[in-house]
């Protein structure tokens, strides 16, 4: 089976098309679909090896971000996710979708997929905050592959991951922690603002599954996948033109989305 | 049984920490917890799975409440104020009880609840409240740990609308009345049989002796609802009748003779190459995007509810505006929002009252801009769309009432279904479908009620709160869906005025309608027919659907969560009708209705303003001088509101509002809406309120020069520029405030003309004004400068045309572009001194006009590699900007320039670009620029730290950086 996307959107959601468009850039075929017509069939998600809930704020993040519509899922479509994970498929969710894996039990679902082990809450400075970080990136899994580093935005007033000692144990030990903030040149962030733009814990960006192919990441791939979308396009667009070269339209995030379309091609 | 839910937060919360700093700014040192409550007389509530699902284990205890605290202070909302965190908490019991039992009232509550352990007293516990509440719409509950025992916790609180059944319904008026009481009948409103009045007509005496005669002629008395919708629909806020009434020996009035002529005859000299599509007509006006796309722009003002409830007010705004973009034509998606906020010092503690008896205080400055920047944030970003530039200005006499201004860029398909997608007509025939939020009873008055000066009577219920879910849910379903499958006629969005306002106007269409208002959906009984009919409640929009086409287009909206109803039907009957179950409750002739109101001439004086220009001595220490300049608020860094708006989502972010390495807040933005389309939207704005005092043209040409210099320097394409009026204005029934109006149109007209920029969009709010009381009892009108803002939205044909303000490397050249004159008059720079001056900066719009078309030109040819338009504080502050943006030295010399030094510097003069450009790029830019005489090269990009400006300062990066960021870094 080639890679097909499903994205869901509705309630807020609200990066569905974005997504969907890196998916096309990496020449991953797919589908926007509202959560109530999936709700209706649940089926659809077999048609589907790729599934990708994207950013915004569903329902409003009352009651906990990604709470609630994680909530709704479980409800009414729980059965047919576990049935999905189960298969060789690939999972990612940004931002608020990342929160509402979490609050899903998906990830990092260090006993059985259902069970939440950690929460994505306030940012420390308690307001949003949108801006560019750098990620340092050291997993296994499908969706990381060949990739150290990627810089690409934030875009929340909820992406702290906060757990136990035990969890975060366990998850290092299970190479489940997929990206960490750090300082331009590389460093870790240690918690330190602006870097850490959120205060999470061991500057947690993003994490998986056991299996890695479930990705939950609070910064923004697809928003980071063209060079004119970056925040120094315009430094390096007037370096490029000084010395006479052309500029890749390409930047970090789109390889996210090429190594999901490699996945299912190799 | 009511059922309470407490959901206590992780100790390292956030939230609770704000409120720890709160209290520390209060002297207190206090520990604080943050509780979730929610609360709900449902028996669905009560079970305990219910709970768990509102909490996330691993931070949140369920029903766990500590108690080791000295004082509980809990937060929640009035009956009847949209409380969206309820919402969402209904939603989910209704999913979780699906599988159960059906119970018919799940609705629950939201309040929040902070746990304080301090050495605080009741009153700083008040005070603290105060801060962080508004009376208006929250209730508050107060405990001290003893009485929290005593009660056994907080109390149970369900805050449920509950209206007396027994007046729904309509109420005939006597208009038989002398000209005193049709005055206090506008003033106080419709008595009810109480004796209570129903809230402001705003309706002047002429406008009462029309509709006394209509109804003289109809031969009965008037209906409560016929004149409330004469109220709403002939109201300044809807009507705009300053700009529509003859003026002097303007016939027209001052719209149709200078504004909408500046644009017709731009559109006719440009023949084929003519940007526009639809102007003024529609929700919004809409140019030319490209080939397969237009583009839609829409600002808004929100400014007599944010001084009231500035959240409420400023989110309000936003989605408002939001709508009207998807109100244009067959419905626009909304691709950018933008704001402005014009503000009195957040750091000043006035003391002004609505009532005489000092007990009725105005917010404080810093709640009102607190409030209105987290307003536009929750709605904007829980919406989804991307916030790239604003503004904020300060001036204190913003106290009594902020301007807060909203826009909205969308994105449309020019064709829809082969049909041009900016048109729309109500067909009789056609049933009226209204989609969205529920009708209550908030925001009614708001029309009547922002065309008055807010003073003591101004009424509460006019405070409305958005909801952005509800209308995110609606948006997607029109735009992203049932748009493009052709099942409407024509869409608008309810805002002033409600359904009066979009259901009348729709039907001018088709030349009528009938309205079966008993079938309107409410959010709890007992609403009045009039009140139904002009409620502001948000998130509605207003559909014409052709009779075979509404079964199908409920049940979409049905399926997306949204609900939608048939109300009513259009009509060519000429008539507009509406029944209460069997009663026929109104029936105007439409004609009456919406041309109607007799024309009221207007007349005007103008003195100029200002005072002799000051004989200052030049300024012992440039440096000095230089850095308070930077840290004034009109200047200084707004990155703690940049951060907070999204200005990534959708992906289409290309220049944003910090530019650089040194993230200087920049005045314009550059977005690129269509994914498939390499090709750009510019937008930015301009306004001088403070040139006003002075000469009102002066400030209309300023604000609109900068609006377009700005986008200019960015690199917009020249030709493809429109423009946006927003006029805000004050005590507009004194003739020399109408003077100062009349003379700044004029002038925007003979600007517009010269630069060929249309103007798209309007619109204006004339009574800013606070009248109300000082701390002495004492009467005071506080009123706003009058102040107009210019928007521009333009098209750049491709983002690498994209210019930045931060110069990019070292060695290369700098060059000022226009000229700098003798003009500091109400400049931020005598300000700072205490002096207003004469020397107002004059606008040479046909020199601007050469030098933008060349720098078009060098902008099109790559050849410059930074650029920043001069505004407040001038060069110096220019330069400072772009120092620090780089984080780049300059070597600066002015020596060839003959004024002095601080008037160079400091100078306001319009029409003037700071570029830098590449050693490779030197020689075609100057001869570019040859023949054009106020191109002069200035200096150069230097490898030092320092801005140098020879013989006059220097300053480090560092330095200048602190000094740019620090005022307002901490809010």
């Amino acid at each position: 089976m080639s890679a097909k996307v499903i994205v869901l959107s509705g309630y807020g959601l609200n990066s569905e098309e974005e997504l969907l468009h890196a998916f096309e850039q990496s020449g991953v075929e797919g589908d926007i679909v509202h959560i109530n017509d999936l709700i209706e069939k649940p089926d659809t998600l077999s048609a589907y090896n790729i599934l990708a809930i994207p950013g915004g704020f569903s329902y409003g993040d009352d009651t906990g971000s990604g709470n609630a519509f994680a909530q709704k899922m479980k409800l009414a479509l729980w059965d047919a996710l576990k049935a999905f994970v189960a298969r060789d498929t690939l999972t990612i969710g940004i931002c608020n979708g990342c929160q509402i894996l979490v609050n899903l039990g998906l990830v990092p679902a260090l006993n059985e997929y259902g069970e939440r082990d950690v929460a994505v809450t306030y940012n420390a400075s308690a307001r949003y905050q949108c801006r560019w970080i750098d990620l340092a990136v050291e997993s296994a899994s499908p969706w990381l592959k060949d990739i150290d580093s990627l810089h690409i935005p934030v875009a929340h007033g909820e992406g702290r991951f906060m757990m136990e000692d035990d969890t975060l144990s366990a998850l290092k030990e299970n190479g489940q922690i997929a990206a960490r903030f750090v300082t331009p040149d590389g460093t870790a962030a240690e918690g330190e603002f602006p870097h850490n733009p959120n205060g999470s814990v061991y500057d947690i960006a993003a994490m998986t599954d056991k299996t890695g192919r479930i990705l939950a990441i609070m910064p923004h791939p697809e928003r980071g996948m063209f060079t004119w979308q970056r925040d120094d396009y315009h430094e390096i667009k007037d370096a490029a033109q000084r010395e006479g070269v052309n500029l890749s339209d390409e930047s970090d995030g789109l390889q996210i989305f090429k190594n999901a379309a490699a996945y299912f091609s190799s | 049984m009511h059922t309470r839910i407490e959901i206590l937060a992780h100790k390292d919360d956030g939230r609770a920490h704000q409120i720890e700093k709160t209290l520390d700014s209060m002297g207190i040192k206090a520990c604080v917890r943050a509780v979730d409550v929610y609360s709900s007389a449902s028996v669905d509530a009560q079970k305990d799975s219910f709970a768990q699902s509102l909490a996330n284990p691993v931070t949140q205890k369920v029903n766990q409440t500590p108690t080791d605290f000295d004082w509980a202070l809990e937060i929640g909302f009035l009956p009847g104020v949209t409380d969206n965190v309820g919402h969402t908490t209904s939603e989910l019991l209704k999913l979780s009880a699906q599988n159960d039992n059906d119970d018919a009232d799940q609705e629950c509550f939201s309040s929040r609840l902070y746990l304080i352990k301090g050495e605080a007293q009741r009153d700083d516990i008040e005070k603290l409240s105060a801060i962080i509440s508004n009376k208006l719409i929250q209730r508050i509950s107060i405990k001290s740990n003893d009485e929290y025992a005593r009660d056994g916790g907080m109390d149970v609180v369900i805050p449920k609308v509950v209206l007396e059944q027994n007046d729904v319904i309509a109420d005939n008026v006597n208009l038989d009345i002398d000209d005193a009481a049709l005055e206090t009948l506008s003033k106080y409103g419709i008595p009810n049989a109480d004796g209570s009045k129903r809230g402001p007509l705003g309706l002047p005496l002429v406008y009462l002796k029309a509709i006394q005669a209509y109804f003289k002629k109809e031969g009965r008395e008037a209906t409560d609802i016929e004149l409330e919708t004469l109220a709403q629909t002939w109201s300044e806020h809807c009507k705009h009748t300053i700009f529509a009434s003859p003026i002097d020996d303007v016939a027209k009035g001052l719209y149709k003779h200078y504004i909408q002529r500046a644009t017709k005859e731009i559109r006719a000299e440009r023949g084929d190459q003519d940007i526009c599509v639809s102007v003024f007509s529609d929700n919004a006006g809409g140019i030319i995007f490209d080939d397969n796309y237009l583009i839609t722009d829409k600002v808004e003002t929100h400014n007599s509810p944010s001084a009231l409830d500035p959240f409420g007010g400023a989110i309000t705004g936003i989605v408002g505006v939001n709508r009207d973009c998807m109100g244009f034509g067959q419905g626009a998606k909304p691709v950018v929002n933008r704001y402005g906020f014009c503000l009195a010092d957040p750091r000043k503690t006035p003391n002004y009252f609505r009532d005489a008896k000092c007990t009725d205080a105005l917010l404080p400055p810093s709640n009102i801009m607190n409030g209105v920047i987290a307003g536009v944030e929750a709605g904007g970003n829980c919406s989804g769309i991307p916030t790239p530039s604003g503004f904020v200005y300060f001036d204190d006499r913003f106290a009594g009432k902020p301007l807060v201004f909203v826009g909205t860029i969308g994105l449309m398909p020019r064709e829809i279904n082969g049909k041009p997608a900016h048109e729309k007509c109500a067909q009789p025939g056609d049933k009226i479908v209204v989609a969205g939020g529920r009708v209550g009873a908030d925001g009614i008055h708001g029309a009547t009620f922002s065309s008055v000066a807010l003073d003591e009577g101004s009424p509460a219920t006019a405070v409305q709160i958005g909801d952005p879910i509800t209308q995110k849910k609606m948006s997607d379903a029109i735009i992203k869906e049932i748009r493009d499958f052709g099942w409407y006629s024509a869409i608008t969005d309810n805002g002033a005025g409600g359904l009066s306002s979009s259901v009348g106007e729709m039907a001018e269409g088709s030349g009528g309608f009938h309205l079966e208002l008993e079938t309107v959906p409410l959010k709890y009984p007992g609403l009045s027919p009039w009140e139904i009919w002009i409620s502001e409640s948000q998130e509605r929009m207003t559909f014409s659907v052709p009779p075979e086409n509404t079964d199908k287009l409920i049940a979409f909206f049905a399926k997306r969560g949204v609900e939608a109803t048939v109300i009513g039907t259009y009509t060519d009957s000429g008539r507009a009708k509406i029944s209460w179950h069997d009663d026929v409750i109104m029936d105007l002739e439409m004609d009456f209705l919406h041309d109607g109101n007799p024309e009221t001439p207007l007349t005007t004086t103008f003195t100029r303003g200002g005072e002799a220009e000051p004989d200052l001595a030049e300024p012992d220490n440039y440096e000095d001088a230089m850095l308070t300049m930077l840290g004034r608020l009109n200047i200084c860094s707004k990155e703690f509101i940049a951060t907070q708006y999204d200005h990534n989502v959708q992906g289409t972010a290309v220049l944003g509002p910090l530019q650089g390495k040194g993230r200087v807040y920049g005045d314009v933005s550059v977005t690129r809406p269509a994914l498939d389309s390499p090709k750009a939207v510019v937008l930015s704005q301009g306004l001088f309120p403070r040139y006003s005092d002075i000469d009102t043209a002066a400030m209309a040409a300023a604000g609109m020069d900068m609006a377009v210099r700005n986008a200019v320097a960015a690199g917009v394409d020249f030709s493809r520029l429109a423009l946006l009026d927003n006029f805000c204005w004050c005590s507009s029934d004194e003739p020399e405030r109408l003077g100062q109006l009349k003379r700044a149109v004029e002038t925007i007209y003979d600007i517009a003309v010269k630069y060929q920029t249309p103007f798209i969009s309007g619109k204006d709010s004339m009574f800013n004004d606070f009248k109300g009381y000082d701390e002495n009892g004492q009467a005071i009108k506080i009123s706003a400068p009058p102040t107009l803002l210019v928007s521009s939205i333009g098209i750049m044909p491709h983002t690498k045309h994209s210019i930045s303000l931060a110069p990019k490397a070292a060695g290369d050249s700098v060059y000022i572009l226009g000229e700098t004159k003798d003009e500091l008059g109400a400049s931020e720079y005598y300000d700072e001194l205490g002096h207003l001056g004469s020397n107002v900066p004059e606008t040479d719009a046909h020199q601007n006009l050469r030098l933008y078309k060349l720098y078009a030109r060098a902008s099109r040819d790559c050849l410059i590699s930074s650029a920043l338009a001069v505004g407040y504080g001038g060069l110096g502050v220019t330069l400072a900007k772009k120092t620090i943006a780089g984080q780049f030295g300059l070597d600066i010399d002015l020596s060839g320039f003959e004024l002095r030094s601080d008037k160079m510097l400091f100078s306001e003069s319009t029409g003037r670009i700071i570029v830098t450009v590449a050693p490779k790029n030197k020689k075609s830019f100057e001869r570019n620029f040859k023949g054009f005489e106020h191109c002069h090269y200035i200096g150069s990009v230097s490898y030092s730290e320092n801005l140098l400006i020879r013989d006059i300062l220097t300053l480090d990066i560092k330095t200048l950086d602190e000094a740019y960021k620090a005022p307002l870094r901490d809010y």
